[in-house]
């Protein structure tokens, strides 16, 4: 398993690799919430040394079930049989000290912490009574190198990207040399970059006879990794087959009960000619400089670029959400002057934020609360107070439209599943009518159903005339969705490229630094 | 290609008994109707061990002593949700009521302008408690704790800490006087009190319970508190002015003790600047029995006043039950554990 440096905390292992052998067995598994059956007698078996790949709609149950083996619920009812003996696992604690690892699908990252603490929060190598910082530094850096991310270890989880975190939890999961490695939607935030580095860890810890189970919704890059795949629908145990013998296409039919053609919707909007936002000489040192680009009526326009190169920094500082040093933001010819989210917002802008849990919802509160909190004035009269009956309405009908996954509009978010949670901040942005949005990573953690169905919110909106900033790692979902992208490479824009002649290659080669020079055309 | 079962296992014993969560809501219920058992629990217990107890004029005493935790806890509420906390109400309630008195007393104002003074003054301590928390940006803890030497000093200060007394009879209708008073005359050509009437300041209590309750539940600014204690970022976010909700829950954390303090100096009809010490944790006690959370995000009015029934029906039962003062601490602060840890325990997994 992995190379000494990095290991060192559990002597016991590596174990002699006995590739097929049963590593982990949960039989009938069923969890009951009250009003949602989240599981119903879902059986499911993990070998040792392959990646088994668990699909499913929204809602569907994976997290559930993984939290289950975890040790974060207990099961209502059914067994989890590990290494063939039957367990119970009264905390996480317990899971991991088995060897069962996970990843969550939501950041649990301690933000005043450095990056060091936090991957052996709890577990610092000590000498004596006192933590041996040393060790914490050297033994967090070779954590980062394996997964080839230049994190320096001492900084403080606060100020990172929701992409950065993402990596530190991965290789605070990975420091713990588990013999089972569950990782929920570990991709979900990362670009292409980033991901192969984690695939090339995964074949390692492969080859050495870890078994790992991989929750996605990004079905296109698991060929490269997985060996079995099982698909839930509705906390049902629906199929479970190898990876080879199947398609992406079969599994979708499976996940969603019926078969989808088409990835993206046509395009029905064009954008028109007159510039609706206009940013110029925007800058924050240190951060970003010299942004400019213009934003057409009725158009998407891509941001793209790879982890850290400023897209979101950029879109907050136009929203007023961080300061900015210099430049201007003109909407429809007016030049604004943002000093807080209120004024953009005021203005007409609106920005999905990319972190849910951190930055978009309020989750202790309700489904109707969060819907609305963006545009109260549209569900309370002129004394302040709010019309429930109406603010009801509106929670239901966007609960329709994305199609949400909830017992109640009264259930408190936090109980919702992730993708359901993402959607949720949609419903918010989309309810306050503004007229340029900004959807960053709108589609993180949500099921190929519905990311359809937002992509066509997304062209009916430039249909209405609105203009879309769309940012993403997705490569795919900026191609199939964009008119332009502007390409991000370091806080500067590298080029800006009309979508229908451009590449996946080409939006690399900017996104890298190296720009048109390389450019064969 | 086919997608097959799971290969079959011998079967088990079913392992696990079912079990079964209740949603939060019932959860809520539930935890008010424990509260309010449990202060029934306490009526009847403290009804058998002391004739005096379950007695009108008792009744009306609890009443009247539970004002006070009650209207610093509705300020403490709203703050606490806000993920805030205020410690400087005891010392604020102090301020206001020697403020309003000397106004009174030294500056010949008529009695309810000098209470509307006192009541401002409250106000006022709350605004700077918000800016110091929101411009400043120190932790509500710090700047509240240093409000709380302040208003001290000052109250301390400008009576040259001593008691303002003779403040003349119309002070004293505030808190003293009563709604419905009815007496009769008996047949011996003396007053009977048929009924003792409802005081004053539990009809304020009352009146402000609702109106703060009806602000946090149904309107547009309550929702923005409980958002923000929620999520700050989220709430920024999403066009919260969270300066000025923020603030706002420190001036009507200010304005509440600022009107407490004119009620307990009316009612004894001296203006004490030593009165109101540790009220504050009176009433985050009575916040937190009733369920609101440190942390924010959570609590409501109904919770909080039946926090504060508990503790001011403990401290009156034990005293009618002779139980010394220090022992009375001990006990209410082990009560605080105690609800505490089973809301906490309920809230698990
Ligand atoms: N603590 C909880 N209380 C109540 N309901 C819950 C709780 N946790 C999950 N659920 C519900 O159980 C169902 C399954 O949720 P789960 O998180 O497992 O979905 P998922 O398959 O991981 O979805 P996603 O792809 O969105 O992450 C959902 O309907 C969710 O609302
Ligand atoms: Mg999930």
């Amino acid at each position: 398993m992995p190379d000494g440096a990095s290991a060192g905390l559990r002597p016991d292992l590596p174990h002699p690799v006995r590739a097929g052998e049963d590593l982990l067995f949960l039989d009938a598994i069923s969890k009951e919430f009250p009003g949602v059956r989240a599981l119903q007698g879902v059986s499911f078996d993990l070998r040792r040394g392959e990646v088994h790949a668990v699909c499913g709609e929204n809602g569907a149950g994976k997290s559930t079930l993984m939290k289950i083996v975890s040790g974060v619920f207990a099961p209502t009812a059914g067994r989890i049989v590990y290494k063939g003996v039957e367990r119970r696992f009264s905390s996480p604690l317990d899971a991991e000290a088995l060897g069962i690892a996970i990843i969550h699908q939501e950041l649990n990252l301690v933000p005043h912490l450095s990056v060091a603490e936090n991957i052996y929060l709890a577990r610092e190598p000590r000498r004596g009574f006192l933590v041996d910082r040393k060790a914490l530094r050297t033994n967090a850096a070779a954590c980062l190198a394996r997964l080839g991310v230049a994190i320096d270890p001492d900084r403080p989880v606060r100020g990172l990207s929701v992409a950065q975190c993402q990596m530190v939890e991965i290789a605070k999961a990975l420091s713990l040399n588990a013999e089972v490695l569950i990782m929920d939607e570990p991709t979900s935030s990362l670009t292409e970059q980033e991901t192969r580095r984690l695939f090339k860890v995964i074949h390692d810890l492969k080859a050495a006879g870890v078994g790992i189970v991989y929750i996605s919704h990004r079905l296109d890059e698991m060929a490269e990794i997985v060996d079995r795949v099982t698909v839930l629908r509705d906390g049902h145990h629906v199929a479970t087959t190898d990876f080879a013998a199947t398609t992406v296409d079969e599994i979708v039919a499976r996940m969603v009960g019926r078969s989808l053609e088409e990835k993206f919707p046509e395009r029905t909007s064009r954008p028109a000619g007159d510039c609706l936002l206009k940013v110029e000489g925007l800058a924050r040192s240190g951060v970003f400089a010299d942004v400019g680009f213009e934003l057409r009526r009725g158009e998407i326009l891509g941001f793209a670029g790879l982890m850290g190169s400023g897209r979101t920094e950029v879109a907050r500082a136009i929203f007023g959400a961080d300061p900015r040093d210099a430049g201007t933001v003109t909407l429809e010819g007016r030049r604004l002057d943002i000093r807080s989210p209120r004024d953009a917002i005021a203005a007409g802008l609106a920005y999905l934020s990319e972190d849910r849990k951190a930055q978009g919802l309020a989750i202790k509160m309700p489904v109707d609360a969060n819907m609305t909190l963006a545009n109260m004035e549209a569900v309370s009269n002129r004394f302040g107070l709010i019309d429930f009956a109406r603010e009801a309405e509106v929670a239901r009908r966007y609960v329709d439209l994305l199609n949400i996954r909830t017992p109640t509009i009264h259930q408190p978010v936090r109980l919702l599943s992730g993708g359901n949670q993402q959607k949720i901040i949609i419903g918010k942005w989309l309810f306050r009518k503004s007229r340029v949005l900004f959807f960053d990573e709108p589609t993180r953690g949500i099921d190929v159903g519905a990311k359809f169905a937002i992509y066509r919110i997304m062209d009916e909106l430039a249909a209405e005339g609105i203009g879309v900033v769309l940012i993403s790692s997705e490569l795919p979902e900026i191609l199939g969705m964009t008119d332009r992208v502007c390409v991000f490479h370091q806080g500067r824009i590298a080029g800006i490229l009309e979508t229908a002649r451009t590449d996946q290659e080409e939006i690399m080669r900017y996104a890298s630094g190296y720009g048109p020079a390389h450019s064969r055309h | 290609m086919t997608m097959t079962d799971p290969p079959a296992r011998p079967p088990a014993e079913p392992a696990i008994a079912p079990r079964r969560g209740l949603t939060d809501r019932q959860k809520d219920i539930l935890q008010k109707f424990a509260a309010l058992g449990s202060l029934l629990v306490l009526i009847l217990v403290f009804s058998l061990t002391s004739g005096a107890f379950f007695t009108v004029s008792n009744g009306m005493t609890i009443a009247l002593q539970v004002t006070s935790i009650a209207l610093l806890g509705i300020g403490a509420t709203c703050v606490i949700i806000t993920g805030g906390i205020d410690l400087s109400v005891g010392s604020v309630l102090a301020l206001s009521g020697v403020v309003a008195a000397l106004g009174v007393k030294e500056l010949g104002m008529p009695v309810p302008v000098g209470m509307a003074l006192g009541i401002l003054t409250g106000a006022a301590c709350g605004l700077l408690n918000g800016l110091v928390v929101t411009v400043m940006r120190l932790p509500p803890f710090i700047a509240t704790l240093g409000m709380m030497l302040i208003a001290r000093g000052v109250a301390l200060q400008i009576t040259g800490a001593r008691a303002v007394s003779g403040l003349g009879e119309s002070f004293g209708e505030l808190g003293n006087g009563a709604l419905f008073r009815m007496v009769t005359i008996g047949d011996d050509g003396f007053p009977n009190v048929a009924f003792p009437g409802i005081p004053y300041p539990v009809i304020l209590m009352a009146a402000i319970a609702l109106a703060v309750s009806l602000m946090l539940n149904r309107s547009v600014l309550g929702r923005h508190i409980y958002a923000v204690g929620s999520n700050v970022e989220a709430a920024r976010l999403s066009g919260v002015n969270v300066r000025r909700v923020v603030c706002f829950t420190y001036v009507l954390s200010g304005t509440l003790a600022g009107l407490t303090g004119c009620v307990l100096m009316s009612r004894l009809v001296t203006a004490q600047p030593n009165e109101g010490v540790m009220y504050e944790l009176d009433a985050i006690a009575s916040a937190v029995i009733g369920g609101t959370s440190l942390i924010g995000g959570v609590g409501t009015i109904s919770g909080t006043a039946i926090g504060a029934f508990v503790i001011g029906i403990l401290r009156n039962g034990l005293n009618m039950n002779g139980v010394s003062a220090f022992t009375q601490q001990i006990i209410i602060g082990l009560v605080i554990l105690l609800t505490v840890w089973i809301d906490q325990l309920r809230n698990r997994r």
